[in-house]
């Protein structure tokens, strides 16, 4: 495979990843510290069932998507009654001792070897088809009254209790939606690398896709997935100074925080601009200009 | 026929008794209030009737229904809505959705209608933007319905909320001082519109206000809180020649 499609495919990986992060930061409002954990957990479950037995490939990406699910549960259970730091330090912690657990049970993870040999099922048009589904997924998600929800939800807890959304129910249901998605993108990651290796999946994993929600826009899907594409393809354009690209990557993002606190793309999505036209076509447009 | 009982309740932060042992019974129909001065622990009364907070004694029947400690969502889902005292919009969903988000928690579709886009879904989520714009159009902010409720005036805010408020076709309207921030038009302006909501909807509102002449023209009873105990009941004439009601407003005379 040559170079730059390895390249795309992993960028199609994490742009997965990503638009799990904008479930829950941009949509819902909830700072998952530890969602690369969940990453772990579906390249682990690919990984291990992959090695020892010949299953398809779906096979694998159902069962990566469950594990997810079922662990985002567990942790999300006792999480989303917290306050919103809370739920930080709690994900933070859970998302370590994932880590840390895989790299210590050597004889079922292959501690920090890691797993190799894992056959190499994805390429990039698999890949591709599978964020294009899930672009789709949380499209639809956040067009239905479920995203209406979580953005009421993330706005003012009590308001939107008032208006009889079940605050913690939406909140667990982004959560393990999240899980599951995350957890696939880690089946898509052992697929395609071949290998999986423990630390990789660390805090720093999640805080880059944090950064790169927060640079696409403050909720913005289109947002996500444009910034998703530019730190995905920064760090290989600047691939012969190493230490040059993370200065350039932590200078845009401090540019952006600071000059554009709603991030690139705001609460804007692409699909709006129709909208808008078609509006401005059919009415006039109203404006108000009243008290500033 | 009484769509609120309220026995006995109490509620203490600590050592402050915010309302103690409250009882009291609104009718169906009609405007009733709750006045008293600042600080008396109205608005804390609304929010254990409205599941905010969970009361430390007491119990709060809605509807022939025992609603004492039950969850917010579930209080509202029974036909109670309510407006806060300091505006609490959607900041990030326009005026409609803000108003939809009342009817969204009321749509039978579940996640795989809302993932795959079905007819039902559609059905649905149509329906109810147009009852949305209904209610818009009701409190007259039709046109601003594509806007961000941060760009509006604070009145019309208040009146998004009263829109929002309304959709879910409650039972029960609370009103956490509509009129606070209004001047004086803008206040007749609520007013009038509090009585052309009346008449459209089958609903019983309570209100709350520290300011008599707000409650005078709506309500036919009115209860006045001091201290969170309940200080005097009746007629809005009553109440006006109450003194001990004078007392708690006006303080007492030192001679």
């Amino acid at each position: 495979m040559s170079y730059y499609i390895t390249v795309l495919t992993s960028i199609t990986v994490d742009l997965v990843a990503i638009l799990s992060m904008y479930l829950l930061l941009g949509l819902t409002g909830i700072f998952s510290m530890g969602q690369a954990s969940f990453m772990c957990i579906g390249a682990y479950v690919t990984g291990m069932i992959a090695t020892r037995a010949d299953v398809p490939m779906g096979v694998c990406l159902v069962l990566s998507i469950l594990a997810g699910m079922i662990c985002a549960l567990f942790v999300g259970m006792p999480c989303i009654k917290l306050r919103r730091d809370y739920i930080a330090l709690v994900t933070l912690g859970f998302g370590e001792a994932i880590v840390a657990l895989l790299n210590n049970m050597n004889n079922i993870t292959g501690g920090a070897l890691g797993i190799t040999g894992i056959p190499r099922k994805i390429n990039l048009y698999w890949g591709l088809l599978i964020l294009i589904l899930t672009i789709l997924f949380v499209v639809n998600f956040k067009n239905s009254k479920f995203g209406r929800q979580c953005i009421a939800v993330k706005n003012d807890e009590i308001s939107a209790a008032a208006m009889g959304i079940n605050v913690a129910r939406v909140k667990l249901l982004v959560f393990v939606i999240a899980g599951g998605i995350t957890a696939m993108s880690g089946c898509l990651l052992a697929y395609s690398t071949t290998y999986v290796e423990p630390l990789a999946f660390g805090v720093n994993r999640t805080i880059n896709w944090i950064s790169t929600v927060f640079v696409g826009g403050i909720n913005s899907l289109s947002g996500s997935t444009v910034s998703g594409l530019i730190f995905g393809i920064l760090p290989e354009a600047l691939r012969f100074s190493s230490s040059g690209r993370i200065i350039l990557q932590c200078l845009i993002v401090i540019l952006v925080v600071n000059f554009l606190p709603q991030g690139l793309f705001g609460e804007n999505e692409v699909g709006d601009i129709f909208k808008k036209i078609k509006r401005k076509l059919t009415k006039k447009p109203t404006v108000w200009e009243g008290e500033k | 026929m009484n769509i609120v009982e309220v026995k006995n309740l109490s509620l203490n932060f600590g050592g402050v008794k915010a309302v103690q042992n409250v009882s009291l019974t609104i009718e169906k129909g009609g405007v009733t209030s709750i006045i008293g001065p600042n600080g008396a622990g109205k608005t804390t009364f609304f929010n254990i009737i409205s599941g905010v907070y969970k009361p430390t004694s007491g119990t709060v029947i809605f509807d022939g229904q025992d609603i004492t400690g039950l969850e917010q969502h579930e209080i509202s889902l029974l036909g109670m809505s309510r407006t806060f005292q300091n505006i609490r919009l959607f900041g990030q969903l326009d005026v409609l959705r803000n108003v939809q988000t009342a009817l969204d928690s009321r749509a039978r579709y579940n996640l795989f209608d809302a993932i795959i886009g079905s007819p039902k879904k559609r059905k649905f989520d149509k329906q109810n933007a147009e009852k949305s714009m209904e209610c818009l159009e009701l409190v007259g902010l039709a046109k601003y319905a594509y806007e961000k409720p941060g760009s509006l005036p604070y009145g019309m805010q208040r009146k998004v909320e009263l829109a929002r408020a309304l959709a879910s076709d409650p039972k029960l309207l609370l009103l956490d001082e509509p009129a606070a921030g209004l001047n004086l038009t803008e206040t007749e302006e609520f007013i009038e519109l509090l009585h052309r909501v009346q008449e459209k909807f089958d609903l019983t509102i309570l209100l709350i206000e520290h300011r008599l002449q707000v409650v005078h023209s709506l309500s036919k009873k009115i209860y006045v809180l001091n201290f969170g105990e309940l200080l005097a009941e009746g007629t809005s004439e009553e109440i006006q020649a109450n003194e001990e009601v004078i007392k708690a407003y006006m303080g007492e005379d030192d001679e």
